[in-house]
């Protein structure tokens, strides 16, 4: 402002100082917001941990998750699982089954085995399939929702490849995950004596996640069930329609059997397990599966060896953490460990670093 | 800008041949031969005065802005989707479009791409308008036109050709005109083209003597007649044309006649003009227009112009004038009979900024006159001096009310007139042959009978008087070297002067030598004899006159010396030593004269007494060559780095530099030297400077100024900065920043330019790491599920990450992150290296990041994976699907990432904690209603259930608590490790910090700060310990000699200073004023 004084006549000092405050004003309409955010002047702090408080940080961290590992191997260690892999064990059926004229044969194949631990509370019986990506991308799509909600079972437009039959006439339930659906039926006998065979009671529902049953899955009515899949086909695979899944238990029926649905919901890896039974825990079997004697007796549909593939039926405890994976377990031990260690590398490093400075002061 | 040009409709080249033959005749008067070429159809305009309707020519309003309403989506499409992200997206939408291709749906990539592109397109739409809003504030600034036989108040736009303008004193000219008529005697007036060239002195425009009678005669509205001029261009020395008056022969009209937009009308009342160019043909608006349409081609380049650039500035270019000084001159101090005066007031001057620019143009030291008035032995000299300050220059008084104003082109001349009335000399009268000065009451009146004029080829004035007593007395004031060979063998205190010039000069300040001889009355008129046959020789007369001076000016007897300030802008030399201590180098690039940029060189230490000088000033190539390589060999290894060495060079001896064959010595020349000093530049050499070590060096450049004549440099370099000063606003209209003053860059680029950097490279880094990890993610999905392309999480979650769940924390650290404070910034200007070097962020710290987020991604994958494989992990034996592996992997992702961001966050605040809790929170949140969307809204079916199984999951939470712990900890472990191995300057600051949170431990401070001290001696430059055999080193002490006059103008020195009558006018000057303007108006 200043360079202006220069011979500057009095009357033109007037109109400057007019355009001063012009400029002046036009200033302050421009001045920043004097507040904290626009001057960048929040209160602010930095983290700033001692050695003391770095070396405490690295060892309560490693000590807890030592301890969290222990805990969790111990739990699943404390699982008892058998899984019995049928693949080669069942080989004419599976040989059988590679060719699909044999579709309408039936093939049933047994295998014992025994149980030599009581296994003790609930039991589950889980199949489990090697090699089958249900995780594949145009699989994935392979349904349709609406239908499946019973809003209208002739939505079948998201379906491909398995919309329609070849007649035109729209598959019910469409797509490839439903037209894939497993279909060998497992039945557990516990062989008390050579002559005493008793069927182990298994329950049939109880199978799925709660929202799946009362929300993502709804039969077009209860009553009748048959009359509503009118007009539509079964997929191509399947022996029997949708409304005859499970003959013994009519409310186990339509899009609401449990082990339709549990199919439904594709797995994440090429191998899976999927929930196929569970105990019911009556008479001989109120406490678990006693030790002793069992037969697998398989009704062998679901081929397998077609796709270099395998499959296998698992019988497991659970206990709060679920099954006997010890990965986290593990994880957690090594984790705390290495943790330990790098409190202590850190302890050393700094000892002599210290040492360094105190010898650079001298 | 292709609507203005619309707009400008051309004129249809009725007549040309005619015109022509009249062109030719001008030029030949004119003795112009370069301005137009005569083998073209010559281009000529015609402009008829006060007939506004018979001229069609371009308004007189500007505009700067991008857009248009029309072009506004075509153009903000066409650079939006020119840059290379946004064609990618837009790319990558155009794909999702058609059906099957994406695994996440069509719109997921579209919605973000268009928030986007609407939040920018909001941000050019303000910064357009802001930019239509400075225009306006242009347009409608107001002039007085004669129209319908009176003068009209109208704003500028209004301003058409041919129109008759008024503008008074101080305003700054609407348009480009022809001078007609001014307050002033001869109808001369001065104008501050500083704006435009970057000089301090102002130049001085005379009317055509022909017209000025005209209108004098007060027939402004008969004035009828037509101007023939060129058509617009580019050439501001340029131009050509002639004025047809009914009645009256063609007078022809120059340069001298030229008033130009952007320039500022000094020391004259009023003057006429008739308007000849508007808008965007004035020679202003039209070089802008060039610089435009430059900048538009690079500004593709430009989009990386962003504020981290700040951060690594390596290159400054300052303009001298309005940016380190002030324009303004003070009389400061003065050497008299060996006895230095002025020198006590230095300390208190500096301490309080409020009083020194009160007292700016003070001369304060009472010793003076104490000594002048109690009889000291040198009282007498003192006289003399002061009556030598008085009556030896070109200046005008001009009495306003009890006060005397003086006019003067020359800002050093009227410092010391000023200086000399404060001293009690008062300068009152001049009348074509006299000066009258009044002492103690006294009136003294020195009869002139010459002035020997100045020129930088003579580097000094005389005037030869006869004083009062009758003697004949030849007072001279010129640069040491002139009058210290003319001084006679009897004159005094040669040695003391010498001494106290020196001092002068290590200060910066201007300085010139005062002295004296007493002629007698024969070897008086022997020489007149010989000047009046000089005066009256045609050729090569101004050579004959210097011969002539030559001759009487000789056996001086020195009286002393005088040093001006040439007042430099608040804290400039401690700004300029924080930047140089900052590693920044600083170039100064003026237009204004080679003495004047070294004495402002001294001035704000920018270079010190000691350091060697290079002056680089040759007429031609093969001298510019050899000079350059002379210099070159001598530094020999030093070549490329830094020495304590100054280099000077001219803009005429830079045209050779910067030939293709010796640029790249030049530039290595220059890059060996701490300070450049760049004098009579062009606009377009500075640009082009700083486009040459932009090229050659990769470095980040920025330019600082504040006239028109810095706009090229500062669209040129990689940032930059206007000075919003009173020179117009064309150069902060230009600049990315403005800020009001040269100290501001200390902290925009210590402090903010850190800060951004710091922030920009986080962000940034911040950024690809959490994209990285979570996309690569897919990478390792593809490995489980036959490589068929699905994802493993949900679609909207995915399209959402970087808009909701994740985009909290980058803008945390874009915003608020702060590697030091304020305070340390400042105070340890070498901090500013670390992040010049681009240490912060290259390719290997990028890389590095890289790799970090595909170890995070990796675990992020596998424990989830190797946790869910078995299956059996919930309660009632349920079993899963991909999806609830998704969640798992998507929660700890986001997790991880926020707490990274943490772990990054080195200066916490409310909003830190906010964007990193709130952030999971979020994610959590969103997790927890999105599963219950379907079948309300029919999205997301895969989701139904999804957050009761994974939250009852104990699995998820061991994770919860395992993955992000086991990505972190490593990044804690290497953070801790480098911080205790690889301490830096920035990390040793950082400690220093936040220990003083929390408890002080003084003697570990101290040390800490010796630390920091030591490191700053590192960047100090050695002493320089070259020798030099090139004769164009100066090593010797500066000298300081400085003096800006007007040279070659239209009216002589002496034809003004004869021109002008203050006794008259002292009685009958408001009233003839006032009979004036009513004559005229």
């Amino acid at each position: 402002m200043s360079r202006n004084v220069l011979n500057v006549p009095e009357v033109c000092l007037v109109s400057y100082r007019t355009n001063m405050e012009k400029e002046f004003q036009h200033h302050l309409s421009r001045m920043p917001e004097n507040s904290a955010i626009k001057q960048q002047k929040l209160p602010a702090h930095r983290l700033h941990f001692s050695n003391q408080a770095i070396f405490t940080i690295f060892f309560a961290t490693g000590a807890f998750c030592f301890c969290i590992g222990i805990i969790l191997l111990l739990s699943a260690w404390k699982v008892q699982e058998i899984e019995i892999n049928y693949t080669n064990i069942c080989e004419d059926c599976a040989k059988m089954r590679e060719n699909a004229l044999n579709f309408d044969k039936q093939c049933t194949c047994s295998i014992p085995f025994n149980l030599q631990k009581t296994m003790k509370g609930d039991v589950y019986m889980y199949y489990k399939l090697y090699g089958f990506y249900q995780n594949l991308y145009r699989y994935v799509l392979s349904r349709s929702h609406n239908q499946l909600m019973g809003k209208d079972v002739r939505d079948v437009k998201d379906c491909a490849p398995f919309k329609v039959t070849s007649n035109k006439i729209p598959i019910a339930p469409c797509g490839a995950i439903a037209n894939s659906m497993f279909n060998d039926t497992i039945i557990l006998s516990y062989i008390r004596s050579t002559s005493e065979h008793i069927q182990v009671p298994m329950l049939k529902t109880g199978l799925t996640w709660w929202t799946d049953k009362y929300v993502k899955f709804q039969n077009p009515s209860f009553r009748n069930l048959s009359d509503h899949f009118v007009g539509t086909e079964k997929p191509p695979y399947w022996q029997e329609p949708i409304y005859e899944l499970d003959t013994s238990d009519p409310g186990n029926n339509g899009f609401l059997n449990d082990d339709f649905i549990v199919w439904m919901r594709t797995a994440a890896f090429p191998t899976f397990k999927k929930l196929y039974r569970r105990l019911y825990r009556v008479k001989y079997f109120s406490d678990g599966l006693p030790a002793g004697n069992y037969t697998f007796d398989i009704s062998y549909n679901f081929p397998v060896t077609k796709f270099q593939g395998e499959k296998a039926v698992i019988l497991s405890t659970l206990t709060w953490n679920g099954g006997s994976s010890i990965f986290l377990g593990l994880a957690y031990t090594v984790t705390g460990v290495f943790l330990w260690m790098s409190s202590f590398a850190l302890m050393a490093i700094q000892g002599k670093m210290r040492k360094k400075k105190l010898s650079h002061r001298r | 800008m292709s609507r203005s040009w619309l707009l400008c409709g051309m004129k249809p080249l009725q007549g040309s041949t005619h015109f022509s033959l009249g062109n030719q005749k001008v030029e030949k008067r004119m003795g112009c031969q370069q301005s137009l070429q005569s083998s073209e159809v010559l281009k000529v305009r015609t402009i008829y005065i006060n007939d506004p309707l018979k001229n069609t020519f371009c308004t007189n309003s500007i505009s700067t802005t991008k857009y248009s309403k029309w072009s506004f989506l075509p153009r903000y499409l066409y650079l939006q989707f020119s840059k290379a992200a946004n064609a990618f997206f837009l790319f990558i939408t155009i794909l999702q479009q058609i059906p099957g291709v994406s695994p996440i749906g069509q719109y997921t990539t579209l919605l973000p791409l268009l928030v986007i592109l609407a939040i920018s397109g909001i941000k050019e739409v303000v910064e357009d308008y802001k930019r239509y809003m400075a225009d306006k504030v242009v347009n409608s600034k107001t002039t007085s036109v004669f129209r319908q036989n009176s003068w009209h108040v109208i704003k500028w736009h209004e301003v058409n050709v041919g129109d008759i303008v008024k503008t008074l004193n101080e305003e700054f000219l609407p348009a480009d005109m022809i001078l007609i008529s001014s307050s002033e005697p001869q109808s001369m007036c001065y104008v501050a083209t500083a704006n435009l060239d970057g000089e301090t002195n102002l130049k001085i425009r005379q009317a055509s003597l022909e017209v000025a009678g005209i209108i004098k005669e007060g027939q402004l509205v008969n004035l009828d007649g037509k101007i023939e001029c060129e058509e617009p261009d580019r050439q501001f020395n340029n131009f050509v044309g002639t004025l047809y008056l009914r009645g009256k022969s063609p007078i022809s009209v120059g340069p001298d006649q030229m008033l130009l937009r952007g320039t500022q009308l000094k020391n004259t009342q009023w003057i006429i003009g008739v308007v000849i160019y508007t808008g965007f043909e004035t020679k202003l608006m039209q070089d802008e227009d060039m610089h435009y349409e430059q900048n538009d081609l690079y500004a593709m380049a430009r989009t990386s112009n962003l504020n981290e650039e700040l951060g690594q500035v390596k290159y400054l270019f300052s303009d001298k004038t309005g940016t380190l000084t002030c324009n303004t001159m003070a009389f400061k101090k003065c050497t008299i009979a060996g006895i230095i005066y002025g020198n006590h007031s230095d300390n208190t001057d500096d301490g309080n900024e409020n009083l020194s620019r009160a007292s700016f143009c003070e001369f304060n030291d009472p010793k003076l006159l104490e000594n002048f008035e109690d009889g000291h032995p040198s009282s007498e000299y003192i006289k003399e001096f002061l009556t030598l300050l008085c009556v030896c220059h070109t200046v005008i008084p001009e009495r306003c009310g009890n006060d005397i104003l003086y006019q003067a082109s020359s800002p050093d001349e009227a410092a010391l007139v000023k200086g000399a009335k404060k001293l009690g000399f008062v300068f009152t009268t001049r009348t074509p042959y006299s000066v009258t000065i009044e002492v103690m009451t006294e009136t003294h009146t020195f009869e002139i009978l010459n002035i020997l004029e100045f020129s930088s080829n003579r580097k000094r004035m005389s005037i030869i008087v006869r004083t009062p007593a009758g003697h004949l007395r030849l007072y001279c004031k010129g640069a040491d070297t002139v009058i210290y060979e003319r001084l006679s063998k009897d004159s005094l205190f040669v040695e003391d002067t010498l001494k106290h010039l020196e001092i002068f000069a290590t200060e910066g300040l201007r300085t010139l030598c005062i002295a004296y001889t007493d002629l007698t009355e024969t070897e008086y008129q022997d020489w007149l004899q010989e000047y009046k046959k000089a005066s009256a020789v045609s050729q090569n007369r101004i050579q004959r006159l210097e011969e002539c001076y030559e001759i009487i000016e000789k056996e001086f007897l020195l009286l002393g010396a005088t040093a001006i300030e040439d007042r430099l802008q608040a804290n400039v030399p401690e700004t300029i030593s924080t930047l140089l201590k900052a590693n920044i180098k600083i170039w100064v690039l003026t237009g204004d004269k080679q003495e004047t940029a070294v004495n402002i060189a001294f001035s704000c230490k920018l270079i010190s007494s000691t350091t060697p000088r290079i002056y680089l000033n040759a007429d031609s190539f093969e001298a510019a060559q050899q000079t350059i390589n002379h210099n070159c060999g001598d530094l020999g290894n030093l070549l490329g780095k830094e020495n304590d060495l100054a280099l000077i060079i001219d803009g005429e001896t830079l045209k050779y530099a910067l030939r293709f064959e010796i640029q790249k010595k030049f530039l290595d020349l220059a890059l060996s030297c701490r300070a450049v000093l760049c004098c009579r530049l062009s606009p377009l050499q500075k640009a082009e400077i700083v486009d040459l070590v932009k090229k050659h060096e990769e470095a980040i450049t920025l330019a600082v100024g504040d006239g028109a004549n810095d706009v090229g440099m500062i669209r040129m370099a990689h940032v930059g900065v206007g000075i919003s000063g009173n020179e117009g606003m064309q150069a902060t209209n230009n600049s990315d920043y403005s800020i009001a003053q040269f100290r501001y860059l200390e902290k925009l680029l210590l402090v903010h330019g850190t800060w951004n950097y710091f922030r920009v490279t986080k962000c940034i880094l911040y950024s690809f790491y959490k994209n990285v990890v979570l996309y690569i993610i897919g990478l390792w999905f593809s490995f489980v599920n036959g490589f068929s392309g699905q994802i493993i999480f949900e679609h909207w979650c995915i399209s959402l990450y970087n808009v909701i769940f994740t985009s909290l924390p980058p803008l945390t650290l874009g915003i608020f992150e702060k590697c030091c404070s304020q305070k340390s910034l400042l105070e340890y200007p070498q901090l500013y290296t670390v992040f010049q070097t681009g240490e912060m962020f290259n390719t290997k710290v990028f890389w590095i990041q890289c790799i970090n987020a595909l170890i995070h991604s990796f675990i992020l994958f596998w424990f989830p994976t190797k946790m869910l494989e078995h299956d059996m992990i919930l309660r009632h034996g349920y079993t899963t699907d991909y999806l609830f592996l998704g969640n798992f992997i998507y929660s700890y992702v986001v997790v991880t990432v926020c707490l990274k961001a943490g772990l990054e966050t080195t200066s916490w605040n409310r909003f830190s904690h906010v964007a990193i809790w709130g952030s999971i929170i979020s994610w959590i949140l969103f997790f927890s209603v999105y599963s219950f969307f379907w079948p309300i809204f029919s999205v997301a079916p895969e989701m139904t259930g999804q957050i009761n199984m994974v939250l009852s999951c104990p699995h998820f939470w061991m994770g919860f608590l395992l993955v992000p712990t086991t990505c972190l900890i490593q990044n804690f472990f290497w953070k801790l490790i480098k911080n205790t191995y690889k301490r830096g300057l920035l990390e040793e600051i950082q400690e220093l910090e936040s220990r003083k949170d929390s408890i002080l431990e003084h003697s570990e401070i101290f040390e800490k700060r010796m630390t920091a001290a030591s490191l700053a001696v590192s960047f100090s430059t050695q002493p320089c310990e070259i020798f030099f055999r090139d004769d164009s080193v100066d090593l010797s002490a500066p000298h300081g000699y400085a003096f800006s006059q007007t040279e070659g103008a239209v009216v002589t020195q002496e034809e003004l200073v004869r021109a002008y009558d203050t006794a008259k006018m002292e009685n009958s000057r408001i009233s003839k004023r006032s009979s004036d303007f009513s004559e005229i108006f």
